[in-house]
């Protein structure tokens, strides 16, 4: 019934085909995930090797600044709709790395988050959780980061400008970009994070 | 008219669903191989209506016609293929035709992704023609010890000799074709050990690095019809084709599932490996086949 209603979003829901973006420590629970032991496939989660044919992006531990603009790219470059999910403690508020001077504190200032697992480390079911759940998001229409990040683009991109200076690639928006919207408040740059300038 | 119409539709659906079937059973065998549960068996079916609803990027008017070249390739040896005992246009080509329009499959590929821009796709498109290079030496001379032994270039009539005595891969000097035959078909498929044209490992997957959305809806359309087209013809020209189509998909999946042991076990080639043991073993027994069975006329 629900595949005859919209045939997209559950295709989406029981195809989601991941980026695991190893930042971090995060990724050394990943395959287990996608092995024998936890098996993901049963649930239609794939890893691919290229962000053009995924439709998740699971940051898998702590963003230092120079593997942020990786993530930004490989973000922008994934085709819509697409999901974001960040792994781990680190990505949520800085984790045990809260104090460090190379790494940023809050992912979903830099690009749209969908959902959190939260822990250090999340064992490997919590990434099947995390699953079940995306998919009450995308039956809700709540897993939206794609269409925030269109509609915020340049309040995101003043957030990635502010802390890299020059980003070095076109906006992806070019509309939204240039006629400046009013940031959302939860999406300011706040005291404590780190700024580098060129 | 109407009915070689009616018939060229449902023969293109019938391989289309083979290949689709074969691409779900291949996941869940390989889940069982590895002791886990597996997808379910509409999976490829589920991943490529996902594609179609995610928005694909264009790398210009290249990157889409290479594709559609390919795919209308392998629509058209389809045309020319027989399912058990439908083939829409046996009465013309025949098995020459089958030979040229089998290579438009690997080409339209190599130039759509071409026009991507992408250094992964550059290996990946070298990778490929350096395969297809190397099967398509002992391909020629099985083939040609096919139609040297049944003195016939049309397909059907293959089929029709292998009913009427018994099939060729159990007849004397055409085993060794036939074996060679399979021998290379896990490069044909580009399963491992052959699947250096694509390591997602190595080089991101290679030439399908930059399909996203519908192009990657059909690069696994194509990728079916290339299994099934693949399977088709060694299940034709050496187990005998078969009577009815449920037979002959019976047969396939025997072949199949072979193959798929062989992808399960292996660990992958590196190019000039892959070279190097296509030009040796099964060059060598097709070309023995060819042979004898030139001496034996």
């Amino acid at each position: 019934m629900k595949w005859l209603k919209s045939p997209g979003k559950m295709a989406h829901k029981y195809s989601l085909h991941v980026v695991y973006f190893c930042t971090g420590c995060g990724i050394i629970e990943i395959p287990p995930v996608i092995t024998a032991r936890w098996d993901a496939e049963r649930f239609g989660v794939v890893p691919v090797a290229t962000p053009r044919q995924a439709n998740l992006f699971l940051i898998t531990g702590y963003v230092s600044v120079k593997t942020l603009k990786a993530v930004i790219r490989t973000y922008e470059q994934m085709p819509e709709p697409k999901y974001t999910v960040g792994f781990g403690s680190c990505p949520i508020n800085g984790g045990m790395y809260w104090d460090s001077y190379n790494t940023i504190k809050h992912l979903d200032k830099y690009i749209p988050v969908d959902g959190w697992i939260a822990g250090c480390m999340p064992r490997p079911e919590a990434v099947f959780i995390a699953v079940t759940h995306l998919w009450t998001l995308i039956d809700k229409d709540m897993a939206n980061g794609y269409i925030r990040y269109r509609k915020n683009y340049a309040a995101y991109r003043k957030n990635q400008e502010t802390l890299f200076g020059e980003l070095g690639w076109p906006p992806l928006y070019q509309e939204s970009a240039t006629s400046a919207p009013e940031a959302p408040s939860g999406h300011l740059p706040r005291s404590g994070d780190v700024r580098i300038k060129k | 008219m109407v009915t070689t119409i009616l018939q060229s539709i449902l023969s293109v659906l019938t391989a289309l669903a083979i290949g689709l079937l074969l691409m779900g059973l291949f996941r869940i065998i390989m889940a069982r191989i590895h002791w886990r549960y597996g997808p379910p068996l509409i999976q490829p079916l589920i991943d490529i209506a996902r594609c179609f609803t995610q928005r694909g990027i264009s790398h210009g008017a290249m990157f889409d016609l290479g594709l559609i070249l390919s795919l209308a390739g392998s629509l058209a040896v389809v045309l020319f293929m027989p399912f058990g005992n439908w083939c829409p246009l046996s009465n013309s080509g025949g098995l020459l035709v089958i030979l040229y329009l089998m290579l438009l499959m690997p080409f339209g590929m190599a130039l759509s992704g071409g026009a991507g821009g992408n250094p992964n796709i550059s290996i990946g498109i070298s990778r490929k023609l350096i395969l297809s290079l190397g099967y398509e030496v002992p391909f020629l001379l099985i083939v040609l010890a096919a139609m040297t032994q049944y003195k016939s270039i049309s397909l059907v009539e293959i089929v029709q000799h292998q009913q009427n005595s018994h099939w060729a891969i159990l007849s004397w000097p055409l085993c060794l074709p036939g074996i060679a035959y399979f021998l290379i078909l896990p490069a044909m498929l580009g399963i491992r050990p052959f699947d250096v044209d694509s390591a997602p490992q190595e080089i991101s997957s290679g030439l399908m690095v930059e399909y996203g959305g519908k192009y990657l809806a059909l690069a696994h359309i194509e990728h079916a019809f290339g299994l099934s087209i693949t399977i088709a013809l060694f299940v034709n020209l050496f187990l005998g084709g078969a009577g009815n189509i449920v037979i002959f998909f019976l047969k396939m999946l025997v072949v199949f599932v072979l193959g798929l042991f062989v992808h399960a076990v292996f660990p992958r080639f590196r190019v000039e490996q892959a070279v190097k043991y296509l030009w040796k073993w099964p060059t060598a027994l097709a070309f023995v086949g060819l042979v004898v069975i030139m001496v034996m006329r």
